[in-house]
C-alpha cells in the first residue's frame, strides 16, 4: 500500500514562510498590473482631464468641476441622453423579444437546423460599419428598397434617414436586425439548459403550452433573461458605429446619442477636457444602471 | 545538452540577434543607398492616387530616398496625427492634412517651420494655395492669443489644389455656363422633373461640414459671412438669411432625400445622369469623363461658380507638413523642394495631378489631359477658406446642424440663421473669443 499523496502546496513548499504568503501574490501581480495599466489608468486619466480646460497646443489648465457645471447646461448633452435611452429601451426590449420568440421557435431539433441557425447568426458577426453602410443604401431615398416599397404602395417616395420622425426608429430597427441573434442565442442556450422534469410532470398534470411557459420557462429562465438584458442595454447606451455612419446624429439632432456629442467634442472640436467630463458622466448613469438591474435580481442572475 | 546550457545559448543567440537589429537601425531608416526613408502619414482619397502612383515612384528613382505611405480613413488619420504630434512620438515625416487642420496642427507646434528649414517660394505658386499654409494667417482675423503682429511662417504646403467648382450639364445649359445663380434656379424650374428622376439642383444636405461646404459660396456670394469685426457671428445678416432662403428654393429642385446627401451620393446622382448642376470638389472631375462611373461622359463641363454679388469658389485642399517630430526632416524637406520645383509640378499636372504651380496650370499638355484645369485655376483666384481658427470645427457644427434643420423643414431661414448665431457665440465666449 502506497503512501498518502502529498498535498500540492507542499510538494512545492509553498506551505508557510514568506513564499507561501507572497509568492501567489507576486505570480498574479504582472497579470493584475496589467490588467490595472489598461482600464484603471484611462479612467484616472480621463478623469483628470475632465477638470482641465484641454486646448492643443497649450498646457492643461485646472479648471475644477467648470466642465459639469457647463454640463448641466447643456441642452445638447441632455437632449443626447434623451435620444440614447430611447434608443436603448427599445432597441433591447425589442431583441429580447424577437430573440425569445425565436429561441422557443428553434429549441426542438428539426431538418436544417444547423443552417437555420446558422444564418441567424449572420448579422451579429458583420462589422458595425459595414452594417452601416448596408442599411444606409436600403434607407436611400432615391434607389433604397424602402422607398421602392413605400412607392409602390403610396405612390410617394420616402426618405428614411432625412425624416426628424424616422430617422431614430430606422437606426433602432438596424440594431434589432444585427442583435437579436446575440439575444437568441443566449435565450437559446438558458432554455436548453433548463431541467425537464418540471416541463415533464406540467405536462402529464395537463399544463397548456402558454401556462408552461408562463409559470415555468420564465421563472426558470430568469437568470439568463436577466444577464442578457444587462449586456444588450449597456451595449446599446455605448451605441456609435450604426449612427456615425447611417446619419452622423442628424438629422438636427434627431440620432445625436451620447458617445457621438463625446466623440465630436474630443476629436472634432478638441475639446478634450469637456469631453472627458460627458465620458465620466455616461460611465457614472452606466454604473448606476448596472448596480440597479444587479440589485434588483440579486441573487436571481 | 542539459536545460541550463539551452537556455544560456538561446538567450545569447536572442541577444545577438537584438543587438545587430539594434545597430541597423541606429540613425533612422536608411535603405542599401545610404538615403533615408520618409513616412507620410494620411486619409485616404482617390485625389492622391497619382501622387502615390505616379509622383513618389520618381521621387524615389531620382533622390534614392525610399517613401512609405501610411493612410486611415479621414477621421482616423486625424487621430492618428493628432496624437503622433502632441505625443511627438516621430512616427511620421510628413502629415497630410486638409487645410482646416492647418491652424490646429501649426497653432500647437506639431508642424515644422518651413521658413526656419530654408523653404523658397516664388511668385508662380498660386497665391491663395499658398496662403493657406502660413499661421498666424496672413490675412484676416486672428484668433485670440495670438499676437496681432505676429509674422506669418509657412509650415505647409499644397499638396492637391482642391477647390469646388460649378459641375453643369453642357446638353441642358446648351450655349455656356449659367453666370449667375438666377439662370440656374431658372433652369431648375423650368427642365426638372422628378417623375423621370430629372434633378435641377444637387447638393450635400448632411449635416455638419458637407452642408456648411455646399452652403459657404452662396453665403459669400450673397454678400454674407461667419464672422464679422472681432470674432462677432454674422451668419444671420439679412445678406445670409437671403442666401440661405435662395439655397432653400434651389432646393425643391433636389432629389428626395437630399438632407442625407453627402459628398458620394452628390456626385453619383451627378454622374448618373439624374441632376443638371452641382458645386462640387475637384476630386470628381476625372470620373464624369470615365465610362464605367459615368453614363453622361462628355456631357459635363466645369466653371467657377456662377455670380449673385461676389463671385467666390470655396477652398479646400489637400496639404502638406512636416511633423516637427519627424525623425527625417531633411529627407522630409527634400521631398517638399522637389514636389514643389516647376519640373515635378509639370509632370504632376501632365499625369492628371491637381498643382499648385500657376504654370503646370497653364501648361497646354496638361489641358489636354485634363479638361478641367483651367476652371480651377480661375476658382483658386476666387478661392475664400474656411475661417482660419482651431475652433472653426465647433462653429460648423452647429452651424451645419441648424442648416440641416431649415433644408428639412423647408423653411424659417431667419430662425435657424439666429439660433446657429446664438449657440455659435455662446461657445465663443466661454472659448475666449471677444465676439463683437
Amino acid at each position: 500500500m502506497s503512501a498518502p499523496a502529498k498535498p500540492i502546496a507542499e510538494t512545492l513548499g509553498l506551505r508557510g514562510g514568506w513564499r507561501g504568503k507572497w509568492l501567489p501574490w507576486a505570480l498574479i501581480a504582472p497579470m493584475v498590473l496589467f490588467a490595472l495599466a489598461l482600464t484603471v489608468l484611462p479612467l484616472c486619466y480621463s478623469l483628470l482631464t475632465s477638470f482641465q480646460e484641454y486646448r492643443l497646443g497649450q498646457p492643461p489648465a485646472f479648471v475644477g468641476l467648470q466642465n459639469y457645471q457647463h454640463l448641466l447646461h447643456d441642452l445638447n448633452f441632455r437632449g443626447s441622453l434623451g435620444t440614447t435611452l430611447i434608443f436603448t429601451i427599445a432597441a433591447t426590449g425589442a431583441e429580447f423579444v424577437l430573440g425569445l420568440a425565436l429561441a422557443l421557435l428553434l429549441k426542438e431539433e428539426f431538418r436544417f437546423q444547423g443552417i437555420i441557425r446558422s444564418s441567424l447568426i449572420v448579422p451579429m458577426v458583420i462589422a458595425p460599419v459595414v452594417v452601416g453602410i448596408i442599411w444606409r443604401l436600403l434607407y436611400n431615398a432615391d434607389v433604397g428598397l424602402f422607398s421602392f416599397a413605400v412607392q409602390a404602395l403610396t405612390g410617394k417616395s420616402l426618405s428614411v434617414l432625412s425624416s426628424t420622425t424616422l430617422a431614430l426608429p430606422a437606426l433602432i430597427l438596424v440594431d434589432i436586425w444585427e442583435w437579436t441573434p446575440f439575444m437568441f442565442l443566449l435565450l437559446l442556450a438558458g432554455i436548453q439548459s433548463l431541467p425537464q422534469e418540471p416541463f415533464e410532470a406540467a405536462r402529464v398534470d395537463g399544463a397548456g403550452a402558454w401556462n408552461i411557459f408562463l409559470h415555468l420557462t420564465l421563472p426558470m429562465l430568469q437568470p439568463v433573461i436577466v444577464v442578457a438584458l444587462l449586456i444588450r442595454a449597456l451595449d446599446a447606451f455605448t451605441v456609435f458605429d450604426q449612427v456615425f455612419v447611417l446619419t452622423q446624429g442628424g438629422p438636427g439632432t434627431a440620432t445625436e446619442v451620447a458617445t457621438l456629442m463625446i466623440y465630436k467634442s474630443a476629436f472634432r472640436f478638441s475639446q478634450f477636457g469637456y469631453g472627458a467630463s460627458m465620458a465620466i458622466a455616461l460611465l457614472v448613469l452606466v454604473m448606476f444602471f448596472s448596480a440597479a438591474v444587479t440589485r434588483a435580481f440579486k441573487g436571481k442572475a | 545538452m542539459i536545460r541550463r546550457q539551452f537556455l544560456k545559448k538561446s538567450l545569447g543567440v536572442a541577444a545577438a540577434a537584438t543587438a545587430a537589429h539594434s545597430l541597423s537601425s541606429c540613425g533612422g531608416k536608411k535603405d542599401a543607398s545610404g538615403r533615408g526613408q520618409i513616412t507620410f502619414g494620411s486619409y485616404a482619397d482617390p485625389a492622391l492616387d497619382i501622387l502615390k502612383e505616379v509622383i513618389l515612384p520618381e521621387f524615389e528613382k531620382v533622390t534614392g530616398i525610399r517613401t512609405e505611405w501610411v493612410e486611415a480613413d479621414f477621421s482616423g488619420w486625424y487621430q492618428k496625427a493628432l496624437n503622433d504630434g502632441q505625443t511627438k512620438a516621430g512616427a511620421f515625416d510628413i502629415y497630410v492634412m486638409d487645410d482646416l487642420w492647418v491652424p490646429r496642427f501649426a497653432g500647437a507646434g506639431y508642424l515644422a517651420n518651413l521658413d526656419e528649414m530654408g523653404f523658397q517660394t516664388d511668385q508662380d505658386f498660386v497665391p491663395s494655395a499658398l496662403d493657406l499654409g502660413y499661421w498666424p494667417p496672413k490675412t484676416g482675423l486672428r484668433q485670440p492669443g495670438i499676437d496681432p503682429k505676429a509674422k506669418s511662417t509657412l509650415y505647409s504646403l499644397p499638396l492637391i489644389s482642391d477647390v469646388q467648382l460649378f459641375f453643369y450639364r453642357n446638353d441642358i445649359f446648351r450655349n455656356a455656363a449659367p453666370a449667375t445663380w438666377e439662370e440656374v434656379l431658372r433652369m431648375a424650374r423650368q427642365k426638372s422633373d422628378p417623375t423621370k428622376r430629372q434633378y435641377g439642383w444637387v447638393t450635400r444636405g448632411v449635416k455638419g461640414n458637407p452642408i456648411v461646404n455646399s452652403f459657404f459660396v452662396l453665403l459669400h456670394d450673397f454678400g454674407g459671412d461667419i464672422f464679422g469685426e472681432n470674432w462677432k457671428v454674422v451668419l444671420n445678416s439679412p445678406q445670409a438669411v437671403e442666401a440661405l432662403e435662395f439655397y432653400l428654393g434651389l432646393l425643391t429642385y433636389a432629389p428626395p432625400g437630399v438632407a442625407e446627401f453627402d459628398s458620394d451620393q452628390e456626385g453619383a446622382t451627378l454622374l448618373q445622369g439624374n441632376a443638371f448642376a452641382a458645386t462640387m470638389w475637384t476630386g470628381w472631375c476625372p470620373q464624369t469623363d470615365d465610362p464605367t462611373k459615368s453614363r453622361v461622359v462628355g456631357k459635363i463641363n466645369f466653371d467657377v461658380p456662377p455670380k449673385n454679388r461676389n463671385q467666390v469658389a470655396k477652398l479646400g485642399l489637400f496639404m502638406a507638413g512636416i511633423a516637427a517630430s519627424a525623425p527625417h526632416r531633411s529627407e522630409a524637406l527634400e521631398f517638399l523642394k522637389w514636389f514643389s520645383s516647376p519640373a515635378s509640378q509639370l509632370r504632376f499636372a501632365r499625369a492628371g495631378g491637381t498643382p499648385f504651380r500657376t504654370s503646370a496650370f497653364k501648361d497646354e499638355e496638361a489641358r489636354k489631359k485634363s479638361r478641367w484645369l483651367d476652371a480651377i485655376l480661375r476658382a483658386l483666384t476666387l478661392g475664400v477658406p474656411s475661417p482660419r481658427t482651431s475652433d472653426w470645427s465647433k462653429v460648423e457644427d452647429i452651424l451645419g446642424t441648424e442648416l440641416n434643420r431649415a433644408l428639412l423643414e423647408k423653411g424659417k431661414a431667419k430662425e435657424h440663421l439666429d439660433a446657429a448665431a446664438a449657440e455659435a457665440t455662446a461657445f465663443l465666449k466661454s472659448a475666449g473669443y471677444p465676439v463683437g
